[in-house]
């Protein structure tokens, strides 16, 4: 479909229209942090950001989930399904490389055994991505994995901002479908505005990455892991702002009577998360976990779903990692190790 | 101070007095600063010490328990309040680790300097302490923004600028001279102002945002259960899944069994990553210790923590 445009002051009144028919869902700050709520108006929803601190896998796969309820009356279980949504909802705001995350996780949650409650969630949500800010973070480093943060492709609709409008590109119908909600606000773009009106070219670093599931499996045994897992604490933060970790736990809530099964979040990173009942632990020490982790994302997800690699390149682990521990130079020191040490 | 660390780091690795020395390294952005461990002599250089160096390293000295050796640490004197109650909870023996003490004349808190500057973290490209003001570098541009504006909660009202529990010092400081205009506790005074009813209501609006990433636990130096109460089965006292009423009781049970042994450290508050104010509901048990048994945390190695200790001449009021 052709570009449009639409003034970035007339933004609201279109999100406010789609939040009458949809669910709205949008970037907010709440203490200080980013992450992608509901909203009834979009006064809201906050424009000036980078990105979220938990990224937007948790709308289709949240942090904690009841599938179903049941209830024991006399002899009877009465089980009651949890609905994983009520209405459609438009996510305003995703960036490029929690688009491609998506990908990643449909893979996961839609090949071989259908997840039906992450299905739904996908199918019944329309994505507005929104093209990066220029320049980005210094962290970012999505272009390594050869995701374009300026690219429509995988959303409904992306926006790119060019000073005092939005350059829209639509690629679906369902996307045509919300432009459509208040038509009189896109206007094509002229022959000269189609020219000038142009993002400028996102700079970000880019590690060459064609060899790193090579090198990695060539490291099983390195010592380096347990140099690289000296000062890790083993909390989750890293595989809880991750858009592409998607590991879980599944635990009855409640009484044996009367309560309700979730799926929550499950994190690599903790002691207990290989614990068998037996009391044996295959992955007992930190650098096992910290192995575990890096050859998940380089090597055994790519090997299992023949995709890419199973990291867009957000930094959000990098960042917010309290010991420090930053995956491009995990990536880097992967990459220039000559052999093996041990 | 920098040079008279790394010289003695030095010679405590030449003459294998340690396995390697835990300090702080250059983060990816230049206003991050990183845990750094350094077990070669080459590697010496890397550490680095400043005003960004808020990490309480006290909690890596449990990681002498593995080796066959000795660790290196460099504490400040907020956090030699750790390795006091580590020795004193039987944790580690005072020996088997190699405190390198240093002076500290106040720490950065990034959350309040972002704020201040209304600029994002990775335009600081530096900071230094000049006294009574950080000299923080934004771009090419240097900016003196007064320490009152951006320090730590707890450097307000810092008992330890200098190390007093150390095998080696990098020297004294003299303590700055600002005014923290409030007590110790007044953020604590003024929330319990509120009625029940409010400060349930303060802690749930905080409490619903924790994703359970147990940060706050991994990074607490008084965290070394082998199993943790939060990962038992058998009972099973908690449920997994980050709900309100779980993330309560988790929040509450680390309260108590944090009393008597929270030494103020912050790094709960610091590392977690939904800016719940852990600080706060830390210093609320602080404050009831202190007006119980008169006692703190990890100020004196002699001084028998109030909740192991038992008085046959114990009031017990509440009996």
């Amino acid at each position: 479909m052709e570009r449009k445009k639409i003034r970035k002051s007339d933004l609201g009144l279109w999100l406010d229209r789609i939040a009458e028919e949809y669910e709205l869902i949008g970037p907010t700050e709440e203490e200080g942090v980013i992450g992608f709520e509901p909203v009834d108006t979009s006064a809201a929803l906050k424009l000036d950001y980078t990105n979220s601190l938990i990224p937007p896998k948790s709308l289709f796969f949240p942090p904690a989930e009841s599938l179903f309820s049941f209830r024991k009356r006399g002899r009877e279980i009465e089980l009651e399904e949890t609905k994983p949504m009520e209405r459609d909802r438009v996510v305003f705001g995703i960036r490029n490389c929690d688009v491609s995350s998506l990908s990643l996780l449909d893979a996961v949650f839609g090949e071989d055994l259908e997840d039906a409650y992450y299905l739904e969630r996908r199918a019944r949500t329309a994505l507005i991505a929104l093209a990066c800010p220029t320049p980005p973070r210094s962290s970012c480093f999505c272009t390594t994995f050869d995701i374009d943060p300026l690219s429509p492709e995988g959303s409904d609709i992306l926006l790119t901002d060019v000073g005092d409008v939005y350059l829209v590109d639509v690629t679906t119908e369902r996307g045509e479908g919300l432009v459509a909600l208040s038509g009189d606000l896109f206007s094509p773009l002229s022959a000269d505005e189609a020219q000038e009106l142009q993002p400028p070219p996102v700079q970000m670093r880019k590690l060459d990455v064609s060899e790193l599931r090579e090198r990695i499996e060539a490291l099983w045994e390195d010592e380096y892991w347990e140099k690289l897992s000296l000062p890790c604490l083993g909390c989750g933060i890293c595989t809880y702002v991750c858009p592409t970790c998607h590991c879980f736990d599944m635990v009855d809530v409640g009484s044996t009577s009367d309560g309700a099964r979730y799926r929550c979040w499950d994190s690599c990173m903790y002691s207990d998360f290989a614990l068998m009942a037996s009391g044996e632990n295959p992955r007992a020490t930190k650098a096992e976990r910290v192995r575990n982790r890096y050859f998940h994302k380089f090597s055994t997800f790519p090997s299992r779903y023949g995709t890419g690699y199973a990291c867009v390149g957000c930094a959000r682990c990098l960042v917010h990692c309290p010991a420090g521990t930053e995956i491009t130079q995990v990536i880097e020191d992967i990459l220039a190790k000559e052999e093996v040490s041990e | 101070m920098q040079e008279r660390l790394h010289e003695i780091v030095r010679k405590l690795l030449a003459e294998g007095a340690i396995e390697y020395f835990i300090g702080y390294g250059q983060g990816f952005e230049p206003h991050d600063v990183a845990p750094c461990f350094v077990a070669q002599e080459d590697e010496v250089e890397k550490l680095v010490w400043g005003p960004l160096c808020a990490h309480n390293l006290s909690k890596y000295a449990l990681r002498a328990k593995e080796l066959d050796g000795k660790v290196g640490l460099l504490v400040k004197g907020c956090d030699a309040r750790a390795i006091v109650e580590l020795v004193k909870q039987h944790q580690i023996e005072r020996d088997e680790i190699v405190v390198v003490g240093v002076p500290c004349q106040g720490q950065v808190d990034l959350r309040k300097l972002e704020e201040v500057l209304g600029l994002p973290l990775e335009v600081v490209k530096g900071v230094e302490d000049v006294g009574d003001d950080f000299l923080v570098t934004v771009g090419e541009e240097k900016r003196k923004v007064p320490k009152e504006q951006v320090l730590r909660d707890k450097c307000f009202y810092c008992k330890h600028p200098n190390s007093f529990e150390y095998d080696f010092t990098l020297g004294d400081v003299m303590p700055f001279s600002i005014d923290a205009d409030k007590g110790e506790f007044a953020l604590v005074e003024e929330l319990e102002q509120l009625s029940l009813e409010e400060r349930r209501a303060f802690w749930q609006k905080q409490f619903a945002r924790c994703i359970r990433c147990n940060a706050c636990r991994e990074v607490c130096y008084a965290c070394y259960c082998k199993e943790c109460i939060f990962d038992s089965l058998a009972p099973r006292w908690i449920e997994k899944p980050p709900l309100l009423g779980e993330n309560e009781i988790y929040h509450l049970i680390r309260a108590l069994h944090l009393a008597g042994r929270c030494i103020d450290c912050g790094e709960c508050e610091r590392v977690c990553p939904m800016n719940i104010p852990l600080g706060l509901l830390f210093k609320k048990v602080q404050k009831d210790i202190a007006e119980l048994f008169d006692y703190e945390a990890g100020m004196d190695l002699d001084q028998v923590p109030p909740l192991i200790d038992f008085k046959l001449d114990d009031q017990d009021p509440f009996m």
